[in-house]
């Protein structure tokens, strides 16, 4: 499933997956599968993006 | 092999692998001898290396049961394992390639493709002098320039994916972003 909250957070803060990538330490590739629902993160990645993004896990990762 | 050849090829690895070593710092961006990846990337790797050692294994089962049976190969015995290992390999990077894991967080690419490039143009230029000199047989079977006809077959097939796999990239990055 798609991680559209995460993309409309990134977006909102004008960055490029590439440019989150680099802040959190991953490669564009792997922010793009997140995105995409193709991958599950780690909960120390899901946190190094919500410090980025300046939003919680909640905001980011939690499914209503 | 001789004593002497023996010594002059383990002379080789060695020399081969500082030359590695050197190659990987100037190459990386930071300096480092090890490649980083990020946590998705090991895991799509760890994937990589499990299929590429079932196809080693496979290789050289298969290899043992075609000698056993009493089928002759073309090409000498060492050649015949060290070819298991260049499946091993062209396994291992195509596969990493196709997930995109290929390329670590500190490479640098376009230094990496010049000396992929580079490491091609050299194991051609050995192999068509094995070719035109007449020395790429040894005892009626292919020898040791084969080696190089290999390297060149694996380089040539990695580079060819890299090439279809960045432009299926950059058709599809427009609907990512």
């Amino acid at each position: 499933m798609k991680n559209l909250k995460l993309k409309s957070a990134r977006a909102a803060k004008d960055l490029s997956q590439d440019e989150l990538a680099k802040i959190c330490g991953v490669s564009r590739q792997t922010m793009s599968a997140i995105e995409k629902g193709d991958y599950n993160p780690t909960i120390n990645l899901c946190i190094s993006i919500c410090r980025a993004l300046d939003k919680t896990l909640d905001d980011l990762f939690w499914e209503e | 092999m001789d004593m002497g050849r023996s010594m002059g090829v383990a002379i080789g690895v060695m020399m081969g692998l500082v030359i590695c070593v050197c190659v990987f710092k100037a190459v990386n961006t930071n300096k480092k001898i090890k490649t980083e990846y990020d946590e998705r990337q090991l895991l799509v790797r760890g994937k990589g290396y499990t299929i590429a050692f079932y196809t080693v294994i496979v290789y050289e089962a298969l290899m043992m049961i075609l000698t056993m049976s009493g089928i002759e190969f073309p090409v000498q015995d060492y050649i015949l394992h060290v070819a298991g290992i260049f499946v091993g390999c062209t396994v291992l990077g195509a596969f990493c390639i196709w997930n995109d894991v290929y390329w670590g967080l500190n490479n640098d690419r376009k230094k990496y493709i010049w000396v992929i490039m580079g490491a091609l143009a050299l194991n051609l230029m050995l192999a068509a002098g094995a070719i035109l000199n007449g020395s790429l047989m040894e005892d009626g079977k292919l020898g040791m320039p084969m080696l190089n006809i290999m390297v060149v077959i694996m380089l040539f097939i990695i580079m060819c994916e890299m090439l279809i796999k960045h432009v299926m990239d950059n058709n599809g990055k427009s609907e990512e972003e």
